[in-house]
């Protein structure tokens, strides 16, 4: 019997082992969700080489790509930095866009409110000197328009068209020291004269006795022959009554942000 | 004749920096008056009738972009050219720092010019509180224009004309070497 053992042990022993391991194997396939203490411990003793063995790779690996060879990265950078400003200025033509679509939007709205045929002008220049206030818009005589025909934005009143060339039109601001817009307060009624000081705008010729307060609103009165009634020309900021004197000091701001304008609406009135 | 072209050209130039180019990156309505360098660089360096004339058809074109009054302009323009011209002889008129220092006397004597032109002959407004409010601020930009525009020529005239001279521009220091 021992020779005979001994003549086959390798099979035997080999026959064994197959088989304990398939026990072993169909054991553990009953117990599928727990972890045994045998995986616990290989995986306990294994973690912090395979942690080390990971860094160690990674800052290698870091170093070589980071420091030792870097061509790929020079390129990779030229190309991101090219593909960044292109997308920057795709970002950029994007809000004007948007910008000027809101603008031309408010435009619109105005244009739809005032019952009178209009037509829209870009602003492309302003006047050569810092003492007066005009600005040239791209429309002229081509287009339609005339002198003294009333320019708007959706906020205000602009000015008025005083030279025309075919092409182009130079505009007198409201706020022009030889700009006269006949105007009212809008509460009380009271008529008076709204005359440019270069940034801001007196309220002229209003009777001591008129009740005008700080933030009353100002429009026009339609009796000067350029702008029709009841476009907006700005708000009351100072009142100053005198113990004498027929009339009151009133100092207005304009509605319109003159140094953003960009673009406006030409009027187009019966008045020749 | 090449000289008179020269100078419209360059100030037609000047004008259109003026209206469309400064207003993108300055305050508004606050632009240095580029056109007063060039007047007063002619005072410098023409004689009254050349000058004078010169002057008057730059003021005037000046006036289509500004304001509402043709004219005006080259009336302030004459007056300053004159000005300039009666004290040149009296000065050194080869230093460019001269020119500097006529350029920030000039706007004032400009502005003044204006002041009185508009006040007397047209229904201008209230224009005193305008005027004397933005006098310096105006004369210091024309200033740092007046210096920005003398080192641009310098640089330029070094690189493109050594050997050529612009009348009133470091003449001296071309000559003597300093």
């Amino acid at each position: 019997m021992l020779d005979l053992l001994k003549k086959y042990r390798t099979p035997l022993l080999t026959g064994c082992l197959v088989l304990a391991a398939l026990l072993v194997y169909s054991a553990n396939l009953r117990h599928q969700d727990r972890t045994t203490f045998f995986e616990r411990l290989v995986l306990q003793v294994t973690a912090p080489l395979q942690k080390g063995i990971d860094v160690g790779w990674k800052t290698a690996s870091g170093w070589w790509q980071h420091y030792l060879w870097l061509i790929d990265t020079q390129q990779d950078n030229e190309r991101l930095t090219l593909e960044n400003r292109r997308l920057r200025a795709e970002l950029v033509g994007m809000q004007e866009i948007r910008l000027a679509n809101e603008r031309l939007h408010r435009l619109l709205e105005f244009r739809e409110t005032t019952h009178l045929p209009a037509l829209a002008a870009q602003v492309i220049a302003e006047d050569a000197s810092s003492w007066f206030r005009t600005v040239v818009i791209d429309r002229g005589s081509a287009d339609g328009l005339r002198q003294g025909l009333p320019v708007v934005v959706a906020e205000g009143v602009v000015g008025r068209i005083i030279v025309i060339a075919p092409h182009q039109s130079r505009v007198l601001l409201i706020t022009d020291a030889s700009s006269a817009v006949a105007s009212l307060v809008q509460g009380n009624r009271t008529r008076g004269i709204s005359r440019g000081k270069g940034n801001l705008l007196t309220f002229d010729y209003a009777v001591r006795q008129a009740q005008i307060e700080v933030g009353d609103p100002i429009i026009t009165s339609g009796t000067g022959g350029i702008f029709p009634k009841g476009l907006p020309i700005g708000q009351v900021t100072r009142v100053t009554r005198e113990a004498f004197g027929l009339f009151q000091a009133v100092e207005v701001a304009p509605v319109v942000d003159f140094a953003r304008l960009e673009e406006v609406l030409v009027l187009i009135t019966d008045q020749p | 004749m090449t000289r008179i072209f020269a100078y419209y050209s360059l100030g037609f130039v000047f004008i259109l920096l003026q209206t469309a180019l400064f207003p993108r990156f300055l305050p508004f309505f606050l632009k240095p008056d580029l056109l007063l360098v060039l007047i007063i660089y002619l005072g410098l360096n023409e004689n009254y009738v050349r000058g004078g004339v010169l002057a008057y058809l730059l003021g005037c074109l000046l006036d289509v972009f500004a304001g509402n009054y043709l004219g005006l302009y080259g009336v302030a323009c004459l007056a300053t050219v004159f000005v300039v011209r009666g004290v040149a002889d009296r000065l050194n008129t080869e230093s460019s720092l001269l020119l500097l220092v006529l350029v920030f006397c000039g706007t004032f004597l400009q502005g003044i010019v204006l002041f009185f032109a508009l006040g007397l002959f047209a229904d201008a407004g209230p224009l005193l509180a305008l005027f004397f409010g933005q006098l310096l601020p105006q004369a210091l930009l024309n200033l740092a224009a007046a210096l920005l525009l003398l080192q641009v020529v310098s640089a330029l005239q070094r690189r493109f004309a050594p050997r050529s001279e612009l009348p009133g521009l470091r003449h001296l220091n071309n000559r003597y070497g300093s």
